[in-house]
């Protein structure tokens, strides 16, 4: 170890700290804001309450706005349309790259989606949902969600599926396993971290989206949380305490699973961000 | 008729793709493309067919070249300022293993925090009254007054950058930091035996190794970039005036505020097309980079 080695390490040390401090201060700004005196948030910015402690901003976030039932259709649909993106994108993926279905075409046409800002096809897709009937429902949500994050299961999954063996198919073939018996025994059980953090990011995705929810649902039955939430912004002045704490209580929960998954989710991002 | 099916498995396997597609891109585009030469609204589709008259318009529609010009600037100088810092940081920090993997999962939230409440989280931060940035600068004696930073001309885009700054800069430095440590060990070891200075290695071996890598990084970031719209609808609506106003942001007020989708459907198709120009660019581009960099 020579003192160079160690003063790079204290300079290191020093950004690091600086880093995590810059990336948490606005989270602890607003975790610290939700249980400010209302009089206090409106006439101080200092990041910790003065005047003491307060749940009333809590308690009105939930009391004036059904903050419980935006939650309630956010994880219905989140839940909902991960689990179908997820049957559609496994076997898609495995036959895409295993057998090179659909040749070049599917799977530039699929990413090529991907690319594409989801504002191009708002109109059309308002059109569909409205011609099914299926306009302010969360099923029209659900099935929104679900294809809009097939392009993203598909990128994340890529390098899972290209790194199995393919010896191991070969001899379930021999053994007479079907192509899709394959794919479930075999292939399946190989890819499952790769599939958990998918499901995991495809998850988050739905429960984060703005864009289709704000034209799809309007009224308060199928409203989702980033919905219910934004209005907050214009509508009667600034509520900083309670959006503090309405916001609040979406972040946790996603919070809570990136940190169940963060060993997963930083391994799956460093794959598919760099590779694929 | 059991060894049929197993042979045309493969092709049974991608329909829920092919659905998928019809669905989501190929009749929506058609919808675009041929809603593009009516004057349709939203509550009456198809109506009139106007042959290229939107198109016409589109072109010479000051605000919409501003906020394509908009959406490029504000992709480019995020991405650029984002890949940068988050490079710098994985480099930075790459020495310390025990520290780096408890950044690397914080790291994870920003990206991860759902844009609607980024937004609200900034939207407080800036706020004159209840916010920490003026608090702060007027403690430490940086300004004299208030600022409304969302509210002014000059200060309103980069605020919204700053945001998009603090949300992205994490996901670029786990990338970096994951290509940094994807990194051969030999050449380094052999630089050390040398004695070559850090500053050496840095400049003759990490940056050449890694640059394909980092490009690829960015050019991930910037197509990410094009699509922004919560941010801006969210922070200022597109103000003050027009100044924030985006690509997105400008469609969604023509078709969803204004009601006119044939036009909006016109300028979703150029809008879609340049961006097509710009990602194959950019897939060329990363191709070309992966190849360098195996």
């Amino acid at each position: 170890m020579t003192s160079r080695n160690i003063v790079s390490k204290i300079i290191g040390l020093i950004i690091a700290i600086g880093f995590l401090t810059i990336i948490l201060l606005p989270i602890v700004f607003v975790a610290a804001t939700s249980l400010k005196i209302p009089l206090e948030i409106r006439t101080s910015g200092a990041i910790f309450p003065q005047g003491g402690i307060t749940f009333e901003n809590w308690v009105k976030a939930f009391r004036n706005v059904p903050l419980t039932k935006y939650l309630f259709n956010s994880t219905v649909v989140a839940i909902s349309s991960t689990l179908i993106t997820l049957l559609i994108a496994i076997p898609t993926i495995y036959t895409v790259v295993r057998f090179k279905t659909g040749g070049a075409v599917l799977p530039s046409l699929i990413l090529g989606t991907y690319v594409m800002p989801p504002i191009v096809v708002t109109v059309p897709i308002f059109a569909i949902v409205k011609t099914l009937e299926l306009q302010d429902k969360l099923v029209g949500l659900i099935l929104i969600h679900s294809m809009m994050n097939i392009p993203l299961a598909f990128w994340l999954l890529d390098s899972y599926i290209r790194n199995i063996p393919v010896e191991l198919e070969h001899a379930a073939w021999v053994d007479g396993y079907s192509k899709f018996d394959t794919l479930v025994k075999i292939v399946y059980p190989l890819i499952k971290p790769g599939v958990l953090s998918t499901g995991v990011v495809c998850l988050i995705m739905s429960w984060n989206e703005f864009l289709f929810a704000l034209i799809l649902t309007y009224s308060d039955a199928s409203k989702t949380f980033p919905i219910g939430i934004s209005q907050y912004i214009g509508e009667h002045g600034m509520q900083f305490g309670e959006m503090s704490a309405a916001a609040l209580a979406g972040i946790i929960p996603i919070y809570i699973l990136v940190f169940i998954f963060s060993k997963n989710l930083v391994e799956g991002l460093g794959r598919s961000g760099l590779k694929g | 008729m059991k060894n049929k099916l197993e042979q045309i498995s493969p092709r049974i396997m991608a329909i829920p793709a092919w659905v998928f597609l019809i669905f989501f891109s190929i009749v929506p585009l058609i919808y675009v493309v041929s809603s593009s030469l009516t004057n349709s609204t939203l509550a009456q589709p198809f109506k009139d067919f106007i042959w290229f008259n939107n198109y016409k318009q589109a072109i010479l529609d000051e605000n919409f070249g501003r906020s394509l010009l908009n959406t490029f600037l504000f992709a480019f100088v995020v991405t650029s300022l984002e890949t940068l810092l988050g490079f710098l940081l994985a480099y930075a920090v790459r020495g310390i293993r025990g520290l780096s993997t408890l950044l690397r999962s914080i790291a994870l939230l920003p990206m991860f925090t759902p844009p609607v409440a980024v937004s609200m989280i900034w939207k407080l931060i800036y706020d004159p009254n209840s916010g920490l940035m003026n608090h702060y600068l007027m403690q430490w004696g940086i300004t004299k007054g208030l600022i409304a930073f969302l509210g002014d001309s000059k200060l309103a885009f980069p605020s919204i950058m700053f945001a998009d700054i603090w949300q992205w800069t994490p996901f670029c430095f786990i990338l970096c930091y994951a290509a940094l440590q994807a990194l051969p060990k030999a050449p380094f070891e052999a630089a050390e035996v040398d004695g070559a200075s850090g500053w050496t290695v840095f400049k003759r071996l990490t940056l050449p190794l890694v640059l394909p890598q980092v490009i690829v990084v960015f050019l991930f970031k910037l197509l990410i970039s094009l699509k922004v719209f919560d941010l801006v609808y969210m922070l200022t609506f597109g103000g003050p005036g027009n100044i924030t106003q985006v690509a997105s942001f400008y469609i969604y007020r023509v078709a969803f505020k204004q009601f006119n989708t044939g036009y909006a459907a016109a300028l979703s198709f150029l809008m879609l097309l340049i961006i097509t120009i710009i990602a194959t660019l950019v897939i060329k581009g990363r191709e070309f980079f992966m190849r360098r960099s195996e």
